[in-house]
């Protein structure tokens, strides 16, 4: 038997489903609501189903946004023949952040999981492929995970992709920017090894 | 390179325990279920974050507590201090008071090898035991091992699903076997690379242990002959009715050949125990020569097992290692240590959970 009144019991359950919520802070945080101000958690309320039937996701790059298609699939100054393929939607806020990538994106929703059942119709592959009849695409860009799912669903790409006779190519594996070798653990610096260049 | 002090608390029968150790040889003496191999877990447990014992952290608590913690101060090129908590809810290692991030940078501050009874699974065990002893010597001697090895049983287990499945999708299937094979193919080159500078090793500690002509042998004997894609390739057939992977390292072996032949049927009960002995001589050594000085050597329990001629090959072999200022514990009861073993060793008494130090003069 709980001392806490239900509704409690309740919302503390439904924030403890949340990622990296664990029962300690789900309680902490209804606590928090159910003593706060009113207008207060009506503002939080609101924001919650505003932000849940607004953003959807890009038809075209499955990427996060409120317009269809998303602004950063209509942006003319994006150049139009270059396509990074990202596993998750927030991997184009990191990429896109860099400034340095001009192009456009296309969000897989995930990677090959044997192990989890994740099958290449279950990832928004057709999509891409439609893409790449549709826009004039010259060069597609993988900037997947580098675990060996990730690793796998690149080179299924690379196959599958092969008879269009499109460019695919993918993310180097390096050093870290700016820091001493120190910051590299030794995987990371044989592979950067393997994928020296030479100085011109 | 020897563990000075060590400090225990609330780990296994230990409430809480001190005690400080010179370099050289230290003899941990009393009747069973009193400690003395928990001495020797916890020093494990500082040297690689695991029980020799094969079990977790909580088996390490002492009962009806909550967490153990472990501390030492260990002397190689300079002082180290190491502090360790363990309970259900919480972990901590730090490295002279900062707390360690990458364990890469936390292994190999003390280095030891166990010889245990469960060593003789070496010998008699199936192959997997095998793979893992070339696991563990290579994780301990080569940084990018461990990584590759978490990688190549990644690619395994997602191949093995692949192949459960009623409808494979071969381009899907391809991928995972091109990643299983590139890192299939670096870990058959460390351990190939391995194996021949460990034989010699291997050959001459058990030469001097078992004091005859009995010729030792290790040999790699990789699952893969020549070409791991082409005969990942060839054994599709019988993969698709076993439905998992048949070929790779993780089906290697390492023979062990006494005289030629394979010692798991062909050797005496006793050469066995000391084949098991000279391996764990042999990674010790091998250690040794990589980093210039030798690993504390933990020894539970395996004297009683040898006949009186293998001790008097083994003991000079141990005492040698402290001759390079290294460190050896070793726990016997009271009836079977070796007292032919009298000269400048320290001697502990180990009773319910406490250690006490025993005037090191030599026994008559």
């Amino acid at each position: 038997m709980s001392a806490l009144p239900e509704p409690l019991v309740d919302l503390m359950a439904a924030l403890g489903r949340l990622p990296g919520i664990g029962p300690r802070t789900a309680e902490r945080l209804a606590l928090h609501i159910v003593q706060a101000d009113p207008a207060e958690v009506d503002r939080l309320a609101t924001a919650l189903t505003t932000a849940r039937l607004r953003v959807k996701a890009c038809e075209r790059c499955g990427a996060l946004t409120e317009a269809q298609p998303c602004a950063l699939c209509t942006d003319d100054r994006r150049d139009a023949s270059l396509l990074c393929v990202v596993e998750r939607p927030v991997d184009v806020l990191l990429l896109d952040k860099t400034g340095v990538f001009r192009g456009r994106f296309h969000v897989l929703g995930g990677k090959l999981s044997p192990i989890n059942g994740v099958e290449p119709e279950d990832l928004r592959i057709r999509e891409l492929e439609l893409r790449l009849t549709a826009e004039p695409i010259r060069e597609v860009v993988l900037a997947l995970p580098t675990d060996v799912e990730g690793d796998a669903t690149s080179s299924y790409l690379a196959r599958r992709l092969a008879p269009r006779g499109v460019r695919v190519t993918r993310l180097a594996h390096g050093l870290p920017a700016g820091t001493g070798l120190e910051f590299a653990d030794e995987l990371t610096l044989s592979r950067a090894l393997e994928g020296r260049r030479p100085l011109d | 390179m020897h563990l000075a002090h060590l400090r225990l608390r609330d780990f296994r029968n230990y409430a809480r325990l001190d005690a400080e150790f010179s370099p050289g040889f230290h003899l941990l003496l009393g009747d069973n279920a009193q400690g003395k191999t928990n001495i020797l877990e916890a020093i494990y447990l500082l040297a690689t974050l695991r029980s020799f014992r094969g079990v977790g952290g909580a088996q390490m608590v002492r009962h009806d507590h909550k967490g153990y913690f472990v501390g030492a101060r260990v002397v190689g090129q300079g002082t180290r201090q190491i502090r360790m908590y363990w309970s259900a809810t919480e972990r901590q290692l730090s490295l002279d008071g900062q707390p360690v991030r990458r364990l890469s940078d936390y292994l190999g501050v003390l280095r030891a090898v166990v010889f245990c009874t469960e060593d003789l699974q070496l010998v008699k065990g199936p192959a997997a035991r095998r793979r893992r002893f070339l696991d563990l010597l290579l994780s301990q001697t080569h940084p990018t091992y461990l990584p590759l090895l978490q990688r190549y049983t990644a690619a395994l287990r997602s191949r093995n699903a692949l192949l459960k499945q009623s409808l494979v999708d071969a381009m899907a299937f391809d991928s995972f076997t091109q990643e299983l094979v590139s890192v299939g193919n670096q870990i058959i080159a460390l351990r190939r690379e391995l194996v021949p500078r460990l034989s010699p090793l291997a050959r001459l500690a058990y030469r001097r242990i078992a004091n005859d002509a009995e010729e030792l042998k290790l040999a790699y004997q990789p699952s893969v002959k020549t070409d791991f894609a082409i005969e990942l390739a060839a054994s599709r057939a019988r993969e698709r009715s076993y439905r998992m992977t048949l070929v790779g390292p993780h089906r290697d072996d390492l023979a062990l050949m006494l005289n030629d032949q394979p010692a798991a049927q062909f050797a005496s009960e006793g050469q066995k125990r000391t084949l098991a002995i000279a391996l764990k001589m042999a990674q010790a050594e091998y250690v040794t020569g990589l980093h210039g000085t030798p690993p504390v050597l933990l020894i539970d329990d395996v004297m009683g097992e040898l006949d009186v001629r293998r001790r008097s090959g083994l003991l000079p072999l141990l005492e040698r290692s402290h001759q390079a200022s290294g460190q050896v514990f070793m726990t016997c009861t009271e009836e079977n240590w070796p007292r032919e073993l009298g000269r400048r060793l320290q001697r502990w008494i180990v009773s319910a959970g406490s250690l006490r130090a025993v005037d090191s003069a030599p026994t008559p």
